[in-house]
């Protein structure tokens, strides 16, 4: 017959092992929660590609992302990149950061114009549902004012979110005819993309064409290149913690169960199993932690749109696996301190005293 | 410390948080890391919103941008280069300068680096300032770059970059033009129009009036005389800068210091109910000795106020270590802790171990006096 020692011991307790391993969570949380808000970031800023159903992204030469970024094709481009075999169609666009204003409130816009499209038309604007411009109202961008034709939804970031006006009136306010920023380009059925990309770059001098799937992991890669160092911090902090609560929950219940550990001892346990019993109960902690905290962060990507919906929180695969790599190494480390204590338990003791 | 006797004053709550250094040291540890988290958090959005206004910081007291303009980073402004004459004309003005200012997505080593580029007519304002190594550009395709950020990807005076399209050669390295998400790069205002295919145009105009004439009714006099522009103070164009770029990391931030603190209440709590729940059987011969129950809990609420300051004292040490450390191995980090968000972050504590206080104040104030004397 065998007894759930550790089970046992874990659940004599359930208030402490439940802050213990809400400790952990929370720790955990903090590497999670971070990288799940990038991810949602990373989603946010690729949403006007990943909705446009383009194949391939034609951009100055060298230049293979949308966010903070500058380019400037000559219009003649378009016309070239129609000629080119297994194009269906070419579409210019003017893409340029600026303010939406409306009764005195502000927002950061990225507003696009696209060549061949009717609506919006000629002084009419589509902004984000989340800006708070209901359709027919009035809005002032580079300094001209436009009607409210129309809403979008889901395009807001915590940086800013997408609206259209019409190509013409944004060539006209950004000075600049005969350019345009971009090209999306839709391959003819059976046409792959990446040949299609390349079959762009060698017939129109001085451009970089992307696969929309190469354009969208660049777009990418621009949050994480910037967030890199920030992430890793987050995560030293969250491991530090991590081990330190999980440390201080396992340290705590083998101090009180030291009386039980040297009866045990008494009995015949071996120090070996007595042991394995510690880790055994700081392995269980960590790891209830961690499904807690991937409760939670589901929790948090429900809660943060609600809250504002520029926010977003995306959870990867393989954000959970880089954070279950952490909990093992916190609960390595955090065992440390209760096995050495262990350890050294006189069995005689449990007849003193 | 609370005390039992008349006479002798008993430390209780201090033996009890002591009986177990390794316990105190791990918990103080674990609520330093969350204070020392929450203060690099704040700084680091602090010291974004002081980056960002660098180059305004060292223009003149007035800017003139297209019409709607009301920042200088987020905002796109086109203007036809021939206005600097009209507005150098506007009574008051000393002088306009054009300048052409773009992000630039530099691609370095593989990985994308985001700089403010700064197109200049040499001669005129609006390029680098102080020069590390080298000279500032005067000829086409030549460019400056902030040095911490070219010495992190090797590049050196004589280096050339791709840039849309176009071999850029290094020719000077700027100093104190670092910024984690803005630093500073110079080139020639024809060189940065013509990657822009806007020949002819400036983003903004720096405007300096002459002596004694304010910079506000300055720019209100432009606004009336040149049709559509924006003339706006300095100090009003980074405030609005400042706002656009703290702002996008509020929520994050509020909700990683949210997610930290809820650690460090954690962690009291779970110091200060674990040590009492042990002791029980002393603390229920303290209540049959008749310790009353307001005194008990306020025995919980010592340690866990202790924990929480010693860890706040420890985590604000941490975190000026951190910055000194962030600013000599990252320099392009700027972490500004301020005594402000220090007293921010010790009163935050006093809360901390209010709320860590609450599980342990009620174990107490349930514990049956008569325990004492079962075994």
């Amino acid at each position: 017959m065998t007894v759930p020692l550790a089970r046992r011991q874990l659940l004599a307790r359930p208030a402490r092992t439940f802050a213990g391993l809400a400790g952990i969570a929370v720790a955990l949380l903090l590497v999670l929660a971070l990288k799940a808000i990038f991810a949602g970031m990373e989603q946010r800023l690729t949403v006007y590609i990943s909705r446009s159903g383009t194949d391939v992204i034609v951009a100055q030469r060298g230049v293979d992302t949308m966010h903070m970024t500058e380019s400037a094709l000559p219009a003649g481009a378009v016309a070239e990149i129609r000629v080119v075999p297994g194009v269906a169609r070419a579409r210019g666009i003017l893409y340029v950061p600026t303010l939406v204003e409306r009764d005195g409130k502000r927002g950061l816009a990225y507003l696009v114009g696209e060549q061949g499209r009717r609506d919006p038309g000629p002084g009419e604007i589509v902004v984000d549902r989340s800006f708070g411009a209901p359709v027919g109202s009035t809005v002032s961008a580079l300094g001209r004012p436009f009607r409210v034709a129309g809403e979008l939804e889901g395009t807001a970031s915590i940086a800013n979110f997408v609206a259209y006006v019409s190509f013409a009136d944004l060539a006209r306010v950004l000075r600049s005819p005969g350019v345009v920023s971009y090209v999306l380009v839709r391959a003819r059925p059976g046409v792959a993309a990446g040949t299609l990309a390349a079959r762009i770059e060698r017939a129109v001098p001085q451009v970089t064409a992307s696969t929309r799937e190469r354009f969208l992991r660049s777009e990418r890669r621009v949050v994480g290149d910037m967030s890199t160092d920030v992430v890793r911090g987050m995560i030293l902090v969250g491991f530090v913690i991590g081990v330190a609560v999980a440390g201080l929950v396992a340290y705590s219940a083998t101090l009180s169960q030291l009386r039980d550990f040297a009866v045990l001892r008494a009995l015949g346990l071996r120090a070996s199993r007595a042991l394995s019993l510690v880790l055994a109960q700081v392995a269980a902690t960590v790891a209830a932690g961690l499904a807690l905290a991937l409760l939670l962060v589901w929790l948090l990507g429900l809660l943060l749109p609600q809250l504002s919906p520029s926010l977003a929180a995306v959870v990867r695969l393989s954000d959970v696996a880089q954070t279950a790599a952490v909990a093992t190494v916190v609960a390595a480390v955090a065992a440390a301190l209760p096995v050495i204590r262990v350890a050294r338990i006189d069995p005689a003791s449990v007849f003193r005293g | 410390m609370t005390g039992i006797t008349s006479r002798g004053r008993v430390p209780i709550a201090w033996r009890q948080l002591s009986a177990e250094p390794a316990k105190l040291a791990v918990s103080v540890v674990a609520v330093a890391a969350a204070v020392a988290l929450v203060l690099l958090l704040t700084g680091l959005r602090r010291g974004i919103g002081e980056q960002v206004t660098l180059y305004l910081d060292h223009q003149p007291p007035v800017l003139v941008g297209q019409e709607g303009a009301r920042n200088f980073l987020s905002q796109k402004s086109v203007l036809p280069e021939a206005l600097e004459a009209r507005i150098a004309a506007v009574p008051g003005v000393a002088d306009a300068a054009s300048i052409t200012q773009q992000y630039a997505m530099l691609r370095l080593h593989g990985g994308r680096v985001l700089a403010v580029l700064i197109g200049y007519d040499p001669g005129r304002g609006g390029g680098p300032w102080k020069l590390a190594a080298g000279r500032a550009p005067v000829g086409a395709n030549e460019l400056a770059l902030d040095r911490v950020l070219a010495s992190s990807h090797g590049l050196r005076v004589g280096a050339t970059l791709e840039y849309r399209g176009v071999s850029l050669r290094l020719v000077g390295l700027t100093s104190g033009t670092s910024g984690f998400m803005t630093p500073l790069a110079f080139a020639t205002r024809s060189t940065v129009d013509a990657l822009a295919r806007q020949p002819g145009t400036a983003t903004f105009f720096l405007v300096s009036p002459e002596p004694g004439v304010a910079p506000e009714g300055l720019a209100r006099r432009i606004d009336r005389a040149v049709p559509g522009v924006s003339a706006r103070t300095r100090e009003a164009l980074a405030a609005e800068d400042r706002r656009v770029f703290v702002n996008a990391f509020s929520g994050p931030l509020l909700a990683m210091v949210a997610i930290a603190f809820a650690v460090a209440i954690l962690v009291i709590g779970l110091t200060v109910y674990s040590s009492t729940a042990e002791r029980s059987r002393e603390y229920a011969t303290l209540k049959a000795l008749g310790l009353r129950k307001g005194a008990l809990i306020r025995l919980a609420g010592v340690q866990a106020a202790a924990l929480a300051l010693a860890g706040t004292l420890a985590g604000t040490l941490v975190a000026f270590a951190a910055v000194r450390a962030i600013s000599a191995v990252a320099p392009r980090y700027l972490v500004a802790v301020t005594f402000e968000s220090v007293a921010l972050i010790g009163a935050g504590a006093l809360a901390m171990a209010l709320a860590a206080a609450f599980l342990p104040s009620r174990y107490l104030s349930r514990l049956d006096p008569a325990s004492a004397f079962r075994r």
